[in-house]
């Protein structure tokens, strides 16, 4: 019954926030210089038919009321039109989200599991040249900018070594010959599902860059608290308890110590999300992969007020729920949290 | 009633680091030792060209950004030591002119963040009350965005540059040390002796700063130097996106914006200065984790 | 009594001694240590704290890590000399034969798993057998069978509600009930010997009582042996047939639990005795003057000569070796090594 209510009352507090993120980005967007209606129109517009959409955007209206109607709308799944696609938001959003999404959850599993393997090997293995070399080596990982990071990939294996390609999320010549059918939206997944081998692997040999490249970083952070939060649990009464009772070193580390350890990392995965969430803008970027990042890229450059507000809360709200959903995965693996 | 055993824990641990360099493990201590004192050493170097550039930059005025279109990309050679660019700039003094903004500017935003955010945490978790409450809440509020996001979107009402970057990076950071001091002075509020100084009648700002302040002291300290990293890479990040420093002067994520397009062909236009960075914040990952070991050995 | 001691020891400690390079030199945790163990029996192991009464029993199982390389000496066990075993062979050794409890069981429960849960894997590890034959019998699957043990083993103890109590956590028991529960544990598989580790010291005073007398039933009951580990005589008193007092990494004096009370030999004992507080007294409270030695450091000699009452010149130079070794009540002290000389 705890857990219900604990859901609960943090579902309430997600549904505040969000609605806080609404007000803070609709603001934030008119905030930014630059005329909508003008942008709308486009380049060689009339002074009449810049005032003509300005009415029909209703940005003649006080601020208030804009935001009112925006939020209406917006409650009905609406998120207006794109001002360089012209084309629902939502619906560019749709298509653009699962292919990011593709990159970020594979780099965050990734991370994850090689992150808490690693941090446990480290751990049981303190002291020795293994422990020293994961230390140095999710050292450097913490701290690679990910746009450098991302650079250096394409440098060293693409440019010189040839082994990946460059960019993109699939080649060109492909989207002709073997077009994926979407059906979840995740190309990763529909690929496999309707059978069409070729461009499957062609996606998996695109997707390895972008997702090394998001996972080091994560992946560091995570075997470091591993390691330090593991080499912490191990100095407590009830391993000793357990070692007296006659259980080896291995089991006491990974299955026993293991559990106890997790805790501080699940803190710490929210903060992975939006770490990676960031960082996928620029991956997306660099390597040109369709995803949300290059269409908000674009929603900047081209000053796409709908979009970008679009994007914005979108991903906020990605956020705030996998903060929500971190909290409330504590408390269900530490009994302990009231 | 309980029976103390931190005699045995202590002995033990002496135990271990003596078993350890009996064993043979000198070498692997003595190299981690080596690599703090390297990784000092790297910090202080970069650290004095930041502050002395415009001596020690072989050619301090393309540092600053006057071009050089004759020698425009060139490679590694005996003139240029890291190249140019594509403005013919050379790629050395332009590194130890970015480090002024990625050293300073890192070292700024953690500590201003300090500054706000110390005191207010002092404040919420002692004073507790309506004062309190709403600083935790907004400290909540601005928490609950990612700290970057927060940065750009700031950087982008009040107008690039390097100053204003900056300004726009300290905004999200406070929060931090204010919850980390909050927790601590919350926590460290039910020992007795702060219970025993408040029946003695001493004053509640005097409790603050003598009792409670040095105690806090330590985890905000170590919070502080394992940011400056993270500081550095944020203030890259900004002006990778041209949030930051504006042309023509350097800075690093700038700087890396700048070669991505000749990636392909002059790569070291990019990767001399993002290089710089990642060794900066690696150098100061591991200063800051030998400091930790000593301030924090638990 | 006596009759127990005509026995065959089933553990046996000879000369342990445990120390280590420390930064300061050579630091001697124990050095030393004599003592036997007979079946049946409840041995206290009595001391101030940091006298090593508690690394004794740790390093009798290698459960310090950083410490196996610098044990010297024998503890025999079982025809095995248990410092020369590895650490695989140790398990086998661990929890089945030799179990151990100690002074804080809620913190000696894993916390993110249910007690069931705990109680479970010890019973797979040690009674694979018995699980077996109680499916064949009864034809029940394996996991009910664990069930059926694991309550009939804390019913053993004094538990009730046990369904309720194998699906709680550490937090949620108290302190006597995790004990209980530890004691369950320890027992499961009939050990030989159990170390009590200060096992009572972190209760309160009644359930103290209750515990310490689930110990000696179940040993009476199981035939097990126990070194009970403790700094409080009057417990000690209470349960034991047998009482070796420790004092800065040796044993100084050895003997049955009413010769010890009755015609305690050592000045440190002695002074031990003393310093109890009786009702009614109106003396002031006598206490040992001085403090415990520093390890890294230790007096020449007898250790505890700067702060004996009877000390000579011989127990500033010389260590004293146990009198009358191998019979009911042996002392470490040239008091008695020059009687018997002379």
């Amino acid at each position: 019954m705890n857990l219900i209510l604990f859901t609960l009352k943090r579902l309430a507090g997600l549904a505040a926030l969000l609605l806080v993120l609404s007000v803070l980005v609709f603001f934030f967007t008119r905030a930014i210089p630059g005329d909508i209606a003008a942008l709308y129109v486009g380049g060689n517009a009339k002074p009449e038919q810049i005032e003509q959409a300005r009415l029909e955007l209703g940005l003649d209206k006080p601020l208030y009321t804009q935001y009112l109607r925006y939020m209406g709308k917006l409650l009905q799944g609406d998120m207006g039109l794109s001002l360089r696609t012209h084309r629902p938001v939502l619906k560019d959003l749709s298509e653009k989200i699962p292919m990011s999404l593709e990159l970020v959850l594979l780099a965050l599993i990734v991370a994850v599991l090689l992150g808490i393997t690693l941090g446990g090997i480290a751990a049981r293995k303190q002291g020795t040249l293994v422990d020293e070399w994961i230390k140095w080596f999710t050292a450097a990982a913490v701290s690679l900018p990910i746009f450098f990071l991302a650079l250096l990939l394409q440098l060293v294996f693409f440019d010189q070594l040839g082994w990946f390609p460059l960019q993109g999320r699939l080649d060109s010549m492909l989207e002709f010959t073997h077009p994926i059918e979407l059906i979840t939206g995740f190309s990763f997944v529909d690929s496999l599902v309707t059978g069409n081998f070729t461009a499957f692997f062609n996606v998996a040999w695109h997707m390895v860059l972008p997702v090394a490249a998001l996972t080091l970083g994560p992946l560091g952070f995570i075997a470091r608290l591993t390691r330090s939060s593991l080499l912490e649990v191990m100095t407590q009464d009830y391993i000793l308890a357990a070692r007296a009772s006659g259980l080896s070193e291995g089991v006491l580390y990974f299955r026993y110590g293991l559990r106890n350890a997790l805790s501080p990392i699940l803190t710490v995965i929210g903060l992975m999300v939006a770490l990676t969430m960031l960082n996928t803008f620029f991956v997306e970027m660099i390597f040109n992969w369709p995803g949300i990042g290059y269409y908000a890229l674009i929603a900047i450059t081209s000053l796409d007020f709908p979009a970008l507000m679009g994007v914005t809360f979108t991903v906020g709200s990605i956020y705030v729920l996998a903060n929500t959903a971190t909290d409330i995965m504590r408390r269900l693996v530490d009994p302990r949290i009231k | 009633m309980q029976v103390r055993t931190y005699d045995f824990n202590k002995l033990a641990q002496e135990a271990l680091e003596d078993h350890r360099k009996a064993r043979g493990y000198n070498l692997r201590l003595f190299l981690r030792k080596k690599l703090a004192v390297f990784s000092t050493l790297v910090l202080i170097i970069i650290m004095l060209s930041a502050i002395f550039a415009p001596w020690v930059a072989p050619y301090p005025e393309q540092g600053k950004g006057a071009t050089n279109l004759e020698e425009r990309l060139q490679p590694f050679s005996g003139k240029h030591f890291l190249g140019t660019d594509i403005y013919g700039r050379d790629l050395l003094s332009r590194v130890i002119f970015g480090a002024r903004v990625s050293v300073f500017g890192g070292f700024f935003i953690v500590l201003m963040a300090a500054v706000i955010g110390v005191p207010l945490g002092l404040w919420a978790g002692y004073r507790e009350g309506v004062s309190g409450a709403i600083i935790m809440r907004t400290v909540e509020l601005v928490l609950s965005f990612p700290t970057a996001l927060v940065a750009m979107a700031v950087a982008v009402v009040i107008g690039a540059g390097t100053v204003t970057a900056l300004i726009a990076l300290v905004i999200p950071w406070w929060p931090w040390y204010t919850r980390l001091v909050q927790g601590e002075v919350l926590s460290l509020k039910n020992m007795l002796y702060i219970e025993a100084a408040q029946m003695l009648g001493y004053g509640r700002v005097y409790i603050l700063l003598r009792h409670l302040l040095p105690n806090v002291l330590a985890p905000v300290i170590v919070m502080m130097l394992l940011d400056v990293g993270p500081a550095i890479i944020a203030i890259g990040v900004l002006s990778f996106l041209g949030l930051g420093t504006q042309p023509p002067n350097a800075d690093w994520g700038l700087m890396v914006w700048n070669g991505a397009q000749n990636l392909l062909g002059e790569w070291w236009i990019a990767i001399v200065p993002g290089f710089a960075m990642f060794l900066l914040v690696t150098a100061f990952n591991i200063f800051g984790d030998s400091l930790k070991e000593i301030l924090d050995p638990n | 009594m006596s009759s127990k001691t005509q026995q065959e020891p089933i553990l046996s400690v000879q000369d342990l001694t445990v120390s280590f390079e420390g930064s300061r030199g050579v630091v001697r945790i124990l050095e030393g240590i004599d003592f036997t163990l007979y079946p049946g029996e409840v041995l206290a192991l009595v001391g101030e704290t940091g006298c090593g009464k508690s690394v004794t029993a740790k390093s009798l199982l290698d459960l310090i890590p950083q410490l196996s390389r610098q044990r010297t000496g024998r503890v025999s066990f079982d025809g095995t000399d248990l410092l020369k075993l590895s650490n695989r062979e140790l398990i086998r050794v661990r929890g089945r034969s030799i179990a151990m409890i100690f002074q804080n069981p809620q913190s000696s429960i894993n916390p993110v798993f249910t007690l069931g849960e705990q109680i479970f894997r010890l019973i797979r590890m040690y009674l694979q057998d018995a699980i077996d034959q109680i499916c064949k019998q009864q034809n029940l699957k394996q996991k009910t069978a664990i069930g059926l043990i694991a309550k009939e083993k804390l019913v053993e103890v004094g538990l009730t509600e046990t369904d309720r109590l194998l699906k709680s956590y550490a937090h949620e028991v108290s302190g006597g009930m995790a004990q209980r529960y530890k004691i369950a544990l320890a027992l499961l598989s009939s050990p030989e010997i159990l170390i009590a580790d200060e096992a009572t010291s972190a209760l309160d005073v009644t359930v103290q009582a209750h515990i310490l007398k689930l110990l000696k039933k179940m040993s009476q009951k199981t035939g097990t042996a126990i070194l009970f580990i403790t700094h409080d005589l009057g417990i000690a008193a209470q349960i034991c047939d047998r009482v070796a007092v420790m004092y800065s990494g040796r044993i100084v004096e050895i003997g049955n639990t009413m010769d010890i009370f009755q015609k305690p030999l050592h000045p440190y004992t002695r002074g031990l005795l003393e310093a109890v507080p009786r009702l009614g007294e109106k003396d002031p409270l006598r206490f040992i003057s001085g403090m415990i030695p520093d390890l890294s450091n230790p007096p020449q000699g007898c250790r505890f000569h700067p702060r004996c009452d009877h000390r000579m010149a011989i127990c500033r130079t010389q260590k004293p070796i146990y009198k009358n070794k191998n019979g009911d009540h042996a002392v470490a002290c040239h008091l008695y090594n020059a009687k018997a000389a002379g």
